[in-house]
């Protein structure tokens, strides 16, 4: 279980989504929203069996995704050109961010992978740098967890499971004619609140983060996502987003094209490693 | 059209094992959970339980789509209740909300993320990750079984046969047809106290030199001595080397036989890894037979245009 959504929780969640019928007015609004959330980016999914003689529920189909982009991130204000590259996973909660910038006054190019998985926050010299002796290095990042794990609960598809496992702390609203879903983080992310707004389409469009703790205003964050479609090379029929925005702290740093967008559960795995694990210490949590 | 052509085709390819296996689709599932294990375990002269007879109740290879679910770790339990039988995560699961068929390339790409979902994936060495990654996304052309060839161990999962003696066993995986197209394979494993040949005196093989010897009452299958050839699943694009070893456990439970396999490679693996446990369902008629398997022909990747895994 990921370290954000506490198991239980998740548990608690599905259980109450399944049994809507007899909820209140609300509880039945915010399953048919989640689902209608879930159903739009194609996460939703059953299989036909034995003409008929087996029929299963659908299931989120969401593990592992990769995706490619280009665009600019900005580094104390200045733009950079980045060339942007994610592996990530749900199961476990797990991101790996590969950034190539080239800065205004060119020159070399500075190349950067930043990990997440759980509790564990570490940078890579190259992909799986520290994993096997002599190739590459892994550098602890111990207090670059709760940033990287919002960055991956902050897609769409982190904020549709996300909601999900807050269950009745997930609230559905209307502004300005949008459909919004207001839910609480838990885990590592406890204590910071995500409103998330749907298009006509149910496509999540604008995510937004308020962290509790002014001490974490860094986690303050604005994620916009444009122009959805299947991506992938081998098409899933899951839906994402061409053009991300993201803003954090009030200032722009991030604003990316996608090129691709590998949604068919790829071979992306993190394993953590040694020293990391011991930088964290045994039982992080 | 091309998509109804390429399902009529694996339609007919498919069509004895369909046959064989209506007598166990004929209650309703809503689950891909296993029955409860019934009846007693048979034992032999020696005192071990007796594996004898056909394991395909289930589908293991190809009834399939919840049993490959179950394969690549999803436990779906009820209409509300998923987990991920690795990592125990809960999955989201949600009612249909459509009683429309899909239609054929609905289905396939529904099929396709259902059976790769799951969490429990071998950790392979680093610089391997894109290999595996590109293999998987090409698998329609790299997958070394298509085109009619062994599945190789531990893709072969659970034999549709155990033949049982003192001294040997005797295991029989029926070819597959449709898209997966693979070639009846056959092993014959001593159980007799033998030791493996050096690794450097055998010519590497699909099946390997598999020996047998009994942990308590669960069977375990020790072989190495492996081609290159095979991958670890119908999934995932799991290559090895002629370095892996693989050591399977078959667990007898009254009609119920559970596998698991743990490959190691240490050529290309980080640590040894360990496949979801399978289950298959004893055929309860005495006269149980397998059936015989077509010819092998396989007549689809021609027609295949796009990466989508069937």
């Amino acid at each position: 279980m990921n370290a954000t959504i506490p198991r239980t929780v998740v548990i608690a969640a599905i259980v109450g989504l399944g049994l809507q019928s007899a909820g209140a007015q609300g509880a039945l609004d915010r399953g048919k929203v989640l689902r209608a959330a879930a159903d739009a980016l194609g996460m939703v999914r059953w299989a036909d069996i034995g003409n008929g003689a087996t029929r299963l529920p659908g299931v989120d189909v969401v593990n592992t995704m990769e995706f490619q982009g280009s665009g600019t991130s900005y580094n104390s204000g200045q733009p950079v050109k980045t060339e942007y590259h994610v592996a990530l996973g749900y199961n476990p909660a797990a991101m790996r961010v590969e950034m190539t910038r080239t800065g205004p006054a060119g020159g070399a190019p500075q190349h950067t992978i930043q990990t997440v998985r759980e509790t564990y926050a570490w940078d890579e010299s190259e992909t799986g740098g520290g994993l096997v002796p002599g190739k590459g290095t892994a550098t602890p990042a111990v207090g670059a967890v709760k940033d990287r794990l919002l960055q991956l609960w902050t897609l769409p598809y982190g904020v549709v499971k996300a909601a999900l496992a807050a269950g009745e702390k997930t609230t559905v609203s209307t502004e300005g004619g949008a459909t919004v879903i207001t839910f609480p983080l838990s885990g590592q992310l406890a204590g910071i609140t995500v409103k998330a707004t749907l298009d006509s389409k149910n496509f999540v469009t604008r995510v937004e983060t308020r962290p509790g703790d002014p001490a974490l205003a860094n986690l303050a964050t604005e994620t916009e996502y444009s122009d959805y479609a299947d991506r992938g090379e081998v098409l899933t029929d899951i839906q994402s987003p061409g053009h991300i925005v993201r803003r954090q702290g009030g200032r722009l740093t991030l604003d990316i094209q996608v090129k691709m967008w590998e949604a068919n559960d790829p071979y992306l795995v993190f394993p953590v490693p040694a020293n990391v694990r011991t930088a964290t210490g045994a039982n992080p949590r | 059209m091309r998509s109804r052509i390429i399902a009529a085709v694996a339609g007919l390819c498919l069509l004895p094992i369909a046959i064989f296996a209506q007598e166990f689709s004929q209650v309703r599932r809503t689950t891909n959970a296993p029955p409860k294990p019934s009846g007693v375990t048979p034992r032999t002269a020696d005192g071990h339980p007796d594996l004898t007879g056909v394991w395909n109740g289930l589908g293991d290879n190809l009834l399939g789509v919840p049993n490959q679910i179950a394969n690549n770790g999803l436990a779906i339990e009820s209409e509300s209740s998923t987990h991920d039988l690795h990592s125990g995560a809960a999955i989201a699961t949600f009612p249909r909300n459509s009683n429309r068929p899909l239609n054929n390339e609905q289905s396939e790409r529904a099929a396709a993320l259902l059976r790769r979902v799951g969490s429990n994936r071998p950790i392979y060495k680093p610089e391997y990750w894109d290999m595996v990654k590109n293999l998987d996304a090409n698998a329609n052309e790299e997958d070394p079984s298509n085109n009619c060839m062994p599945a190789g161990i531990p893709r072969a999962g659970i034999p549709s046969y155990i033949g049982q003696t003192p001294g040997y066993f005797v295991f029989i995986y029926p070819g597959q047809g449709g898209l997966i197209a693979t070639q009846t394979m056959y092993r014959m494993i001593p159980a007799d106290g033998r030791q493996h040949t050096p690794l450097q005196d055998l010519d590497g093989t699909y099946a390997g030199e598999g020996i047998a010897h009994w942990d308590g009452d669960t069977l375990v299958v020790d072989t190495w001595g492996f081609n290159s050839n095979t991958w670890f699943d119908q999934i995932g694009g799991y290559f090895h080397s002629e370095n892996m070893r693989v050591i399977e456990r078959f667990h007898r439970d009254g009609n119920i036989l559970t596998w698991t396999a743990t490959v190691d490679d240490p050529d290309v693996l980080l640590e040894p890894w360990t496949t979801t446990p399978r289950v298959a369902l004893l055929n309860p008629r005495p006269n149980a037979m397998l059936p015989e398997s077509l010819p092998c022909s396989e007549r689809d990747l021609a027609h295949t245009v796009t990466k989508e895994h069937h």
